[in-house]
């Protein structure tokens, strides 16, 4: 099976409905993508499958064959000298210094990647209730907020994310 | 990660070692002098009561470890020859900012350029020998000035080492921002990388450097970006579950099904035919059975396949667990007696009430977790761990190694909150990897995690007082009962000669200025492991004393801060809160009315010698709380990274809320629940209220900051929805028609 992951091709043995949080992890050696609880209810696991936030914890592979998927690993790009370009939503979450422990924040960044492409100008409401299930056991939700609002000022300034 | 220095770099070092050492590898160690915890002697000619009482105060005071302790933390910088330096730390980063706030103190003094500064954990294989560990909001103030000194000392000799290369005197140079140049010329100048990659002879001098002026300060009260944000922002931070070791395998655990269930028969059953089997492990009479195989599926089911059978032991309920932990009758420790409160309160009290807080879950995101190689006599474990010296010593017993040949590695951890003191994950991947001859990665479910390890105890408070006929408290005592904390985690012996858990009664001990006070403690001997969580007895005693300082103030008819004011703790802390108290109230506009159908209550703390206040705005809607707003005053001395204290106190104000509003764990039928996320809720983002801080600087020294801003937050949204509804809720999570 192949898998399309940050712009690159991995082929994948075993079977379909092995899980893709581990296969990230333990044999594609992704570890960005963080083990929280297993039962897709806390977020960490995200990554986005064709743009849509996915909880990789309780999703088999065979799900998202041939689909664009996206890790942190992935977010940042690398321009023409080769010099690391943050993504506005990485950039306003290092501005905002939103990280405590971060474990949680894999999800909670590529959660607001995926709102502001769908949303570029979200209100405060709007944040809250795109980031709402993605959980944060340091408590940053105050600067989140924030930086998701920074966030879409800065990709509307850049033109988008 | 580079080169650790040799064991035999961090013995004792002799006479001559102290005057001078030969720099070899462009790395060298500097030992700094640690004031260790204060001996405690007497115990045997001042009697027992006495004795306790005093162990009780000095432990109240310093909020430290208990008897013999050897406080020793030693730090490195290593300097490169590209001019990056590492400074390798034996505290850990878990979230509170530590490693950018030490890296603050020791970079300012050492003058380093801030972005070429790597902050590390050291392993135990670098010497370290901190059984503190990463806990009780310890880590700044404890090292912050034994950081200052060794830079600001290394910074002296690459001064003097530098002028020399220069061929200038030391008069005639400086040491700035990485380079040792010549004032009248700073062109000519070496960097701190040249000068060290010439190997070079630098005496340690006798006495440390002196510090900087505070004028002269560049880093340390600045809001420095966290060192460790930008691995973590492109997800390429290394937590203890990210660890990745050729030729590693992967773990999974066998765990019983009841708080007391053990291990009565073990056999592999079909396991060892399962596909990616490398071994199966069964030692059963210490009631371990495990898998090891190629891809954690495949050890997760093999272990479904492994032939068990369970002794459940008691099926206890939550029932029993409260009777357990009753505060009254006999068996209990007076840890605080000032005047004579039984006699005040003989006829009886004005005020007088109970509270309860339940068991909670700890709910850091990454779950227990070690990487694991034994081989050749030796162990190499890497672990999300606060106390790595515990895991060496629990490692080394269970493999039958010396605790030398065991390094722990400690990579970042995704909180700890306590709960990472716990060893057994990293002493289950040891066995397992000694069984295998592989390395091993464990880690253990979110369920595995919910029950297989210790929890936040039960506590119960009941509060009397009495009042004078001027609105002042005459007499106030607090009688509390917990399950433990620390006890578990020390010699049996520990619990025999001070009957009381310092742990469990912290933050229970009346600092109000009040004539006569005395607080008294029960230990409830749970069938379960209770222990340490995040401020450990600070946050349920903090609801009681201070719902039940809310109480009082409504029983005397006197305004809740004019209350606390008017029993200021005497000296220089009763003056820290009195700021602290006004500065919030102004903050909060406590004396104006609160908007239409929201009110707000005030709670305080003082812990750690940090003083923090609360006031909460909340208001009720369907009988459901919802707090708006939470003002937060705090004063933690001096402040080495404001961006980062108030991160701290935002974080303690999101987890009191979830304390306060929703976290609860029971025993059902002999099993801790609930066993995942979901069932059991913590705070979201749309309950998350406004977080206003509000920082304070009322002493000269630094204290903690990660624990003591979870005090008040309970008690300061229990005390709004009392005020709002005129409802008392003494029982946490706080719920609108379940009063005790």
């Amino acid at each position: 099976m192949e898998l399309a992951i940050n712009g690159q091709v991995y082929t994948v043995a075993g079977e379909p409905d092995r899980i893709l949080l581990w296969v990230l992890r333990d044999e594609l050696g992704l570890t960005g993508t963080k083990f929280g609880c297993g039962i897709g209810m806390c977020g960490s696991c995200t990554v986005l499958v064709d743009g849509v936030p996915t909880r990789s914890c309780i999703t088999p592979v065979s799900a998202v064959a041939g689909k664009a998927i996206l890790t942190l690993e992935g977010l940042a790009k690398t321009g023409p000298d080769g010099a690391l370009i943050l993504n506005p939503v990485q950039r306003a979450f290092e501005e905002e210094q939103v990280h405590q422990c971060g474990y949680c924040m894999t999800g909670q960044m590529l959660t607001a990647v995926a709102l502001l492409r769908s949303n570029p100008r979200p209100s405060v409401a709007e944040i809250v209730a795109g980031m709402d299930r993605v959980l944060c056991r340091c408590g940053a939700y105050p600067r989140i907020k924030r930086a998701v609002a920074r966030a879409a000022e800065i990709a509307g300034q850049e033109g988008g994310l | 990660m580079s080169e650790p220095a040799t064991p035999t770099d961090v013995s004792e070092p002799t006479e001559k070692d102290k005057k001078q050492r030969r720099i070899t590898r462009r790395q060298f160690l500097i030992v700094a002098g640690a004031s260790g915890a204060a001996a405690l002697v007497g115990l045997r000619v001042l009697g027992l009561p006495y004795a306790r009482l005093k162990i009780a105060e000095y432990l109240d005071s310093s909020g430290g470890p208990p008897i013999g302790i050897k406080a020793a933390p030693t730090a490195w910088f290593e300097i490169l020859p590209d001019n990056r330096v590492r400074l390798f730390l034996p505290k850990v980063e878990m979230g509170q900012g530590v490693h950018t706030a030490l890296a603050q103190a020791a970079a300012d003094e050492l003058e380093a350029a801030w972005e070429n500064l790597e902050v590390l954990s050291a392993a135990t294989g670098q010497g370290l020998d901190d059984p503190v560990g990463t806990s009780a909001s310890n880590s700044v103030s404890s090292l912050q000035m034994i950081l200052r000194q060794a830079g600001a000392t290394v910074r002296q000799m690459l001064r003097a080492e530098g002028s020399r290369q220069l061929g200038r005197p030391v008069e005639d140079t400086a040491a700035e921002q990485g380079f040792v140049y010549v004032r009248t010329d700073p062109a000519v100048r070496r960097s701190y990388g040249e000068i060290m990659a010439v190997a070079p002879t630098l005496t340690v001098p006798e006495q440390p450097a002196p510090l900087k002026a505070d004028s002269e300060l560049r880093y340390i009260g600045q809001p420095m970006p966290r060192v460790d944000l930008r691995a973590k922002v492109l997800g390429q931070a290394v937590y203890g579950i990210d660890v990745r070791l050729p030729g590693m395998a992967y773990g999974a655990m066998a765990h019983p099904p009841s708080v007391e269930g053990k291990l009565k028969r073990a056999a592999a059953g079909g396991a060892e035919a399962m596909p990616g089997v490398v071994k199966v492990v069964i030692d059963q009479k210490n009631g371990f059975a495990g898998v090891v195989a190629e891809s954690r599926e495949q050890a997760y089911a093999a272990l479904g396949a492994l032939d068990l059978e369970w002794d459940a032991g008691h099926l206890w309920q939550q029932a029993d667990v409260e009777k357990a932990v009753t505060a009254g009758g006999a068996g209990g420790v007076v840890v605080q007696q000032e005047g004579t409160v039984r006699n005040r309160l003989r006829n009886g009290a004005a005020v007088e009430a109970e509270y309860r807080v339940p068991m909670a879950y700890h709910a850091h995101f990454e779950p227990m977790t070690a990487v694991a190689d034994v081989k050749n006599g030796a162990a190499q474990i890497y672990t999300s761990t606060q106390a790595a010296v515990s895991v060496r010593g629990d490692v080394a017993a269970a493999l039958g190694l010396k605790p030398e040949a065991v390094v722990v590695n400690q990579p970042y951890l995704g909180a700890g909150l306590g709960h990472k003191v716990e060893t057994k994950a990293a002493v289950e991947a040891a066995r397992l990897s000694q069984a295998a001859g592989r390395p091993v990665h464990l880690v253990w479910s979110r369920s595995e995690d919910f029950q297989n390890s210790f929890v936040r105890p039960p506590t119960h408070h009941i509060l009397r007082a009495s009042l004078t006929a001027d609105g002042r408290i005459e007499a106030l005592v607090h009688e509390q009962a917990s399950g433990k904390v620390a006890l578990p985690f020390l010699p049996a012996i520990a619990g025999a000669v001070l009957g009381h858990d310092f742990g469990a009664w912290r933050g229970a001990r009346i600092g109000y200025n009040i004539p006569n006070r005395e607080t008294i403690t029960w230990v409830a001997d749970l069938p379960f492991l209770t222990g340490w969580w995040r401020g450990l007895g600070l946050l349920p005693n903090t609801f009681a004393v201070e719902c039940f300082m809310d109480e009082v103030a409504v029983a005397a008819g006197v305004d809740p801060i004019e209350l606390r004011l008017r029993h200021l703790p005497e000296g220089g802390i009763g003056e820290r809160l009195r700021v602290v108290l006004l500065a919030v109230a102004d903050r909060a506009g406590w004396n104006s009315p609160a908007s239409a159908g929201r009110a707000r209550g005030v709670a305080c703390c003082v812990d750690h010698g940090t003083v923090v206040a609360n006031i909460a705005e909340v208001s009720a809607e369907g009988g459901q709380i919802r707090v708006h707003k939470v003002t937060a005053a705090a004063d933690p001395g001096v402040i080495i990274n404001p961006n980062g204290v108030a991160a701290q106190v935002e974080g303690n104000v999101v987890m009191g809320l979830s304390s306060a509003l929703l976290e609860e764990t029971t025993v059902v039928d002999g099993v801790l629940n609930p066993a995942n996320f979901g069932a059991y809720r913590i705070l979201p983002m749309s309950a998350t209220p406004q977080v206003e801080v509000v920082l304070l600087q009322g002493d000269d020294k630094p204290h903690g900051i990660g624990e003591p801003p979870i005090g008040p937050v309970a008690p300061a949204v229990a005390n709004a929805v009392y005020a709002l509804t005129g409802t008392r809720l003494r029982r946490l999570p706080l719920r609108l028609g379940t009063t005790s």
